[in-house]
């Protein structure tokens, strides 16, 4: 089968790629999603927030999803459903399969990646003790209570406060559990701080700042897991150890962007955001191959992921129309001061740049994010790294650049 | 006797002048024994370890006591099911020998009984061995630790492809980094002829760049022991288990050994908590308890003292080394330490590279528990080994570490296998004391103890034996046109549940039913890899709870993770 634009993943960022991909021009775009519906994550997030900027509505994760999903099915967009890639050339052929479908391959004229991201686990973070059962990703015990209507367990503690960690905290007790604290490494959450307000302190949940867990305890179902105090150097302290008991321990310590198929297309990977080094048409190092959401870098929130997405099946479209070249010069974007994170990577003169930044510290007063050259400054009220800022710099300023971005956060 | 008398007192003096304790001390028959109260765990093994030392113990009985010591609780009985049950063989033990032996034996007119106390097959040591087929250079020379290694370790080719299992021999690479290392080459080459290990290479920079590119270039001579394999453990697991059902061995899982029963000297009867069994050859491959079954029998001579190993395990996408890889530093630290084999680099058939295991003496033999200090030491001791050796490829990274267990081995105090039958009781045979390399001796232990069948019962041949296995086909391993046929003809091959290790859902209900099934999260994973990938479960978990409840026909929150009361869900939502 040979199609202009074939998109991979059917989340918010898939979903937007697909519509944009057709309504920008490709004739043939087909989506394919994994599961048997299409929205990915979306479905298990059944919480508002969503599309609050987008969309002017304060949606859940399934009103958006459906939203997005009716703009789709007004397209002639071919939705593969069940459908799970498992390879991908770096000439953009896709091999698949699927039970209706079989074994099948797709040569796509522009590929948009659209992955999103997994979970991390505990093994990556090396929580020692016993191995029983009652040790979950937030996420896997979102699906179980919101999707199955299982409870993972009766007294819960959260390790990490990521944003669906802080969700499950609030989910969990409407659901009679009860949740003994949220215990986060950094000396800062990691979640928005409207998650904390919402799901944490409305419902008396503790918020346990530069605590790690050190230990778990139970042979069959978790018994109990010891939380211990970290120093500076985010090393636990010894004789700060205290056992709680519980019978779940939850974890919401990362999200990391699932680029197993990326790597097999040779796509560069940035060390700093773990996804594809992109441009800000979405480019990656792969002519014809384009990235948006989570999988290029993990967003904080929908709206973001979203317009990533446009963005990236807009470039497709016009990569497959011979309107966008796959090879253009560039210049860098780099971080300088109190920068941890930026997106993109890369800026290629294709108009304006919209540039996403996560601070290393937080600065709990108004920020000057300057961009240089051009030796733009955009003021914002303060800058957290658990939120990311957004800025717009407009291509003609950028025009006559010849050397790398550097951006910086500097207290105003 | 005098004699013994005179030993015992030795070995008392012995003891307190190293530990500052002194135990009571006796000796009949070879075997001493330790009685008396000593302040810890560690000074009692210790003591265990230093009458072993003396030439003319054979084996330690260990009854001293210290703070925190495991008491053992016989497991509790919960059926008569199997009451009135006659067996020619009981094989007490469902680990890799256990099996192993039940399927040797089925080469001859027995009936054949296995009781594996676990919930599935393999559960202890076989599960948390580095899978790794040793060469015999690392076993003591003269041991029967290391004639069952050098032996087992050449049958290995012949059993796995009769048993259908992935086996490859990687070698083990000894390289040197100075011209001092370099000088110890020929040693290292001189120990492992002398040990069996057949025809040891010396390898130039040409022949490392062969067999291991990408080394550092201070790297210039290495010693390339090649008989080292790696195998699929629990592949081989379940290869053993079906060869040995389809040649009509009876494995019960869930049961346990809690008594045997002797008359005039002679097996008779065995308790199980299941009834029971009338049998008159009882073979002891119970692993670490394999103390315990020789005391039920009435023949105490040897006591196991569990030692606790820990190993992490990286992600597929980290794969520095081709082989089981050592710098003579660290091959010559191994030889040094007597009790321990002080782990290593070792690359799995599934493509993902172990550190490990440690060697650390615990007290509860159920202590898989991992800690901070056993990952964190293997990751200090290897990473840096591997980023000077192999500086271009790319740097070790904690964050690539999938995930980290723990397994206890059945050590005797003498350190030695004990495969022989009973100097007391006609009918008991043990397979005791055997830890690492067990897996690379199981072929000769097996054969060694068909042969002491063989010699005092004579056994007529079974005609139908058949040796051979065939494995299920693996779906990710077929290509594309073949999956497309498979899917066709079950579409349920079509959807892929496990996205990490591409496992599909047929797979997962093949491993559901038929004569060894999964009953669990953990049985599903170990049959299929679903689970054993990057994500750790994160995308597969909730779907295969649903098809575990679904194909066993029970609720959710009845779907266990491993075994007991494990259950992943604790019931509905509002």
């Amino acid at each position: 089968m040979e199609v202009d634009v074939a998109v991979i993943g059917s989340g918010p960022a898939g979903l937007t790629a697909a519509i944009h991909a057709r309504g920008s021009g490709a004739r043939s775009v087909v989506l394919l999603e994994r599961e048997e519906e299409l929205g990915g994550i979306l479905k298990q997030c059944i919480h508002n927030g969503f599309g609050l900027e987008q969309f002017k509505q304060d949606y859940t994760g399934p009103e958006y999803a459906e939203r997005l999903i009716q703009d789709l099915e007004e397209t002639d967009v071919q939705c593969f459903l069940n459908t799970l890639v498992t390879d991908l050339s770096p000439d953009r052929v896709i091999t698949a399969l699927s039970p209706e479908h079989g074994a099948i391959e797709i040569s796509a004229g522009s590929i948009v990646l659209g992955m999103g991201c997994r979970e991390r686990a505990r093994g990556s973070i090396g929580i020692p003790g016993t191995r029983p059962a009652g040790i979950f990703t937030a996420g896997v015990a979102q699906r179980f209570v919101n999707i199955d209507g299982y409870l993972p367990g009766r007294r819960i503690v959260i390790l990490g406060s990521g944003d669906i960690g802080l969700m499950m905290a609030r989910r969990l007790t409407l659901e009679g559990a009860r949740v003994i604290g949220v215990y986060e490494i950094m000396g800062y959450p990691s979640g928005l701080k409207r998650n904390i307000v919402q799901c944490l302190d409305d419902f008396d949940i503790p918020l346990h700042l530069s605590h790690t867990a050190t230990g778990i305890t139970g042979k069959e179902r978790v018994e109990g897991v010891t939380i211990s105090k970290v120093d500076s150097d985010l090393r636990a302290v010894k004789g700060t150890e205290q056992l709680i008991t519980c019978d779940t321990l939850l974890l919401s310590v990362g999200l990391i962007p699932e680029n197993e198929l990326s790597q097999q297309a040779g796509v560069e990977i940035s060390a700093a955001t773990k996804g594809p080094v992109s441009t800000e048409t979405m480019a990656t190092s792969v002519p014809g191959v384009y990235t948006c959401g989570n999988v290029a870098t993990v967003f904080d929130i929908v709206d973001h992921v979203a317009q990533t997405g446009a963005t990236a099946g807009a470039s497709a479209a016009r990569y497959v129309g011979g309107r966008l070249n796959g090879d253009v010069p560039h210049v860098d974007i780099v971080p300088g001061e109190n920068v941890r994170l930026l997106f993109p990577h890369r800026y290629s003169f294709q108009g304006d740049l919209l540039l996403f930044i996560r601070a290393a510290e937080p600065v709990e007063k108004p920020v000057t994010v300057e961009v240089s050259p051009p030796g733009s400054r955009i003021t914002r009220p303060y800058a957290r790294p658990n939120e990311m800022l957004r800025v717009r710099i407009p291509g003609a300023k950028l025009a006559e650049v010849r050397h790398p971005l550097k951006v910086s956060i500097r207290e105003k | 006797m005098r004699g013994d008398r005179a030993l015992a007192r030795e070995i008392q003096g012995e003891i307190e002048k190293a530990i500052g304790e002194q135990p009571a001390v006796s000796v009949r028959d070879g075997i001493a024994r330790l009685r008396g109260r000593f302040p810890s765990h560690q000074a009692a093994v210790d003591a265990g370890l230093l009458a072993a030392g003396f030439d003319r113990i054979r084996q330690v009985v260990n009854d001293l006591s210290f703070p925190g010591k495991m008491r053992f609780r016989t497991p509790r009985k919960v059926s008569d099911e199997l009451t009135g049950c006659e067996f020619d063989v009981v094989v007490v033990g469902g680990g890799v020998i256990g099996l192993a032996v039940a399927r040797e034996l089925s080469r001859f007119d027995l009936s054949i009984a296995l009781f594996e106390r676990h919930n599935d097959l393999g559960m202890d040591q076989t599960l948390h061995s580095c899978a790794m087929v040793h060469p015999a250079i690392q076993a003591d020379y003269g041991t029967l630790r290391w004639e069952m290694n050098h032996k087992g370790n050449a049958m290995w080719g012949d059993t796995a492809s009769e048993l259908d299992v992935d086996f490859e021999r990687i070698g083990t690479l000894i390289v040197a980094e100075n011209p001092e290392e370099e000088a110890l080459l020929p040693y290292v080459l001189n120990e492992a002829v002398k040990h069996n290990d057949p025809e040891p290479e010396l390898l130039d920079r040409d022949g490392l760049d062969r067999v291991e590119p990408g080394l550092a270039s201070h790297v210039s001579k290495g010693v390339l022991i090649w008989n080292t394999g790696i195998i699929s453990v629990f592949e081989l697991v379940i290869a053993y288990a079906e060869n040995a059902l389809s040649n009509g061995v009876s494995i019960f899982l869930d049961t346990a050994v809690t008594g045997v029963h002797t008359e005039d000297s002679a097996i008779r009867a065995i308790d199980t908590t299941r009834g029971t069994v009338k049998a008159r050859i009882l073979i002891n491959a119970a692993g670490l308890y394999a103390d315990r079954i020789a005391q039920y029998a009435g023949d105490r001579f040897f006591t196991l003292h569990p030692r606790k190993g820990e190993t992490i395990i990286f992600d597929k996408s980290y794969q520095p080394v081709r082989t089981v890889f050592a710098p003579v530093s660290l091959a010559t630290e191994a030889q040094d330490s007597k009790y321990t084999k002080g782990g290593g680099i070792i690359p799995t058939t599934d493509g993902n590279l172990q550190f490990g295991p440690t060697a650390i003496e615990v007290c509860d033999r159920e202590d898989v528990s991992t800690t901070a200090e056993g990952c964190e030491g293997l990751f200090e001791k290897f990473a840096p080994l591997l980023q000077r050796l192999k500086p271009d490829y790319e740097k070790p990274d904690k964050g690539k570490v999938i995930t980290q267990f723990a397994g206890c081995r059945a050590a005797t105090y003498k350190e030695d296998f004990i495969i022989e039958p009973s100097r007391k009781v006609r009918g008991l045979i043990h397979a005791a004391g055997i830890q690492s390399p067990g897996l690379a001796s199981t072929p000769a232990i097996v054969e060694r103890l068909r042969e002491i069948v063989e010699e005092d019962w004579r056994p007529a041949t079974d005609g139908a034996f058949n040796p051979a296995r065939r494995r299920k086909v693996r779906f990710s391993e077929l290509d594309l046109k073949t999956k497309d046929r498979f899917i066709w003809d079950d579409h349920l091959y079509g959807h892929m549940v496990c996205r990490c290790e591409d496992v599909s859902e047929a797979e997962v209900i093949r491993a559901l039913h038929g004569p060894v099934a999964a009953r669990s999260l953990d049985g599903v994973k170990r049959r299929t890899r679903a689970g054993q990938g990057r994500c750790q479960g994160g995308f597969c978990m909730p779907r295969i709870v649903d098809i575990i409840s679904r194909e066993m026909g029970i609720g959710k929150e009845q779907v266990l993770k491993s075994e007991g009361k494990s259950y992943v869900l604790s019931g509905r939502t509002k």
